[in-house]
């Protein structure tokens, strides 16, 4: 099967990538294709959960397929505390990891903290080129024992009614 | 293909390429004048030029990033073996004349297919197909039978209409189909709160106009989502990515044309104003394909095309004052 993937993958046509090639537009880009193309994919068969693999960044995949994935050992479980470094105002913004929205290329999750005595929440577009980077600050109880019990949901809205879990927390972070 | 209108892009307003989509002059005297088909000597876009479409099949959709980091809704089309299956050409009793490329797509099993349809297909030779339809065009741009269309038919950055059967919503109400605001909820109105109210005049004119907006069957009819800008193309899988929606389900199959407003009307008029030749098509898309994009002209070119956006500012930095 690897050597059949081998195969597939010698049979891509290169091409150079420069825009001289495509004598119909000047300022268009050239690229490749990611994964070989099949009859199936050729037919429309799993073409968008292909596209939801492919159009995804490969900087990004580490995001995708294990921080906010749905049963990777790895993931972030919601409850956790994060940096997110932005390429754009805020620069960085830091506070609790409270919903996961997994779409494929339009995955984004919800961070909340309290700036000056307010309530802030910015929500982060995975797959956008302006999130540089997560920075995981504290990881959210996986099981019992001295890190605690997990988060019992999967979006914790509830904290917008409940500034003093927010407290305890963020006490969490620094202790 | 590109040589003459490159020519006419260095020279000045060409008043020689006047030609009206239905003329009776004849002036394209490459045009066979017996039958409709693609003339011998290669073609080249013209501002009065109207290219073939294609037809397509709605994938679903999905959102992409530009350029400056802002994000934006795609509608993926496939083309699903799309390939001419007759040039058509009617001379009218005034002597005008209709030319189009009848288009077909998605292999349809022979044992399925009616005795005639069967017959036309095999005069073509292609395979049977399950969708046909016609593009009118002007007379250069006939396509030969039997050639394979591509997504490359597509330039990344240029207008396209799609058009398509639009989801049925079965018997709908007044609210619903027309917009209509209904009666209050509350206030003493009884038993009346999403109806349509009053349906006309009194005695005069005693009755209720034609064509009143009511209830009735909503959707399922035929939709063009107009001037839709191509952001994509892929050749490895036919695949074209429009920004913005598209009438009909996943997996429908869609009419793909140059569009008619961005893509005819405008070019022509500035044309006809005798702009600056790199201003006369779409911002970014110098040729076009002529007479159609084909399989083989997507085996020179690269798999992937992506279009930057045409936005020269960044959404996100902030206004200079």
């Amino acid at each position: 099967m690897f050597r059949a993937l081998c195969r597939r993958l010698s049979a891509v046509r290169k091409y150079s990538t420069t825009t001289a090639e495509y004598p119909f537009s000047k300022s268009v880009t050239a690229s490749q294709p990611v994964l070989p193309p099949t009859d199936a994919l050729r037919k429309g068969k799993g073409l968008m959960q292909h596209l939801s693999k492919t159009l995804v960044d490969p900087e990004k995949r580490h995001m995708v397929d294990v921080l906010f994935s749905r049963r990777h050992p790895e993931r972030l479980p919601p409850g956790s505390v994060l940096t997110a470094y932005t390429g754009q105002a805020p620069f960085q913004f830091s506070g609790v990891l409270i919903a996961i929205r997994r779409r494929g290329p339009s995955t984004s999750f919800t961070l909340r903290n309290i700036v000056q005595r307010m309530g802030v929440e910015m929500q982060f577009f995975v797959n956008s080129p302006d999130l540089k980077r997560v920075e995981v600050i504290q990881r959210a109880g996986g099981g019992g024992g001295r890190q605690g019990r997990r988060m019992r949901r999967a979006k914790l809205f509830y904290l917008r009614d409940s500034p003093e879990k927010m407290t305890a927390i963020s006490a969490g972070v620094r202790g | 293909m590109l040589s003459f209108w490159t020519t006419v892009r260095q020279s000045s307003k060409a008043s020689a390429l006047r030609r009206c989509l239905h003329s009776s002059s004849a002036v394209n005297a490459t045009a066979a004048a017996t039958e409709a088909g693609p003339s011998t000597t290669p073609q080249s876009w013209t501002p009065q030029s109207v290219r073939t479409g294609v037809i397509a099949r709605k994938r679903g959709m999905t959102a992409m990033w530009d350029q400056h980091g802002a994000k934006f809704p795609v509608t993926v089309l496939q083309l699903d073996n799309c390939q001419v299956t007759a040039n058509v050409k009617t001379v009218r009793k005034d002597n005008s004349e209709y030319h189009a490329v009848q288009v077909g797509a998605s292999d349809r099993p022979d044992r399925t297919t009616t005795k005639a349809m069967r017959g036309h297909f095999s005069k073509a030779e292609v395979h049977s197909k399950y969708i046909v339809k016609e593009f009118p065009i002007t007379a250069d741009a006939h396509v030969p039978v039997g050639t394979t269309l591509s997504a490359i038919h597509f330039v990344p950055g240029q207008y396209v209409d799609v058009i398509a059967k639009s989801i049925g919503k079965g018997f709908q109400g007044g609210m619903k189909r027309w917009g209509f605001r209904g009666l209050r909820a509350s206030h003493g109105v009884s038993v009346s709160h999403r109806k349509l109210g009053a349906t006309g005049g009194h005695q005069d004119p005693g009755r209720v106009w034609p064509g009143k907006k009511m209830a009735g069957r909503m959707g399922g009819d035929r939709t063009t989502a107009q001037n839709l800008e191509v952001v994509r193309v892929d050749t490895a899988l036919d695949l074209v990515f429009v920004k913005g929606c598209v009438p009909g389900v996943d997996d429908a199959h869609v009419m793909v044309r140059d569009a008619k407003k961005r893509m005819r009307e405008i070019v022509r008029a500035n044309f006809s104003k005798g702009n600056d030749p790199d201003r006369i098509l779409p911002k970014g898309v110098d040729a076009l394909p002529f007479p159609a994009g084909t399989k083989e002209m997507a085996e020179t070119l690269p798999p992937i095309i992506t279009a930057p956006s045409k936005r020269v500012t960044s959404p996100f930095a902030p206004a200079s004052n």
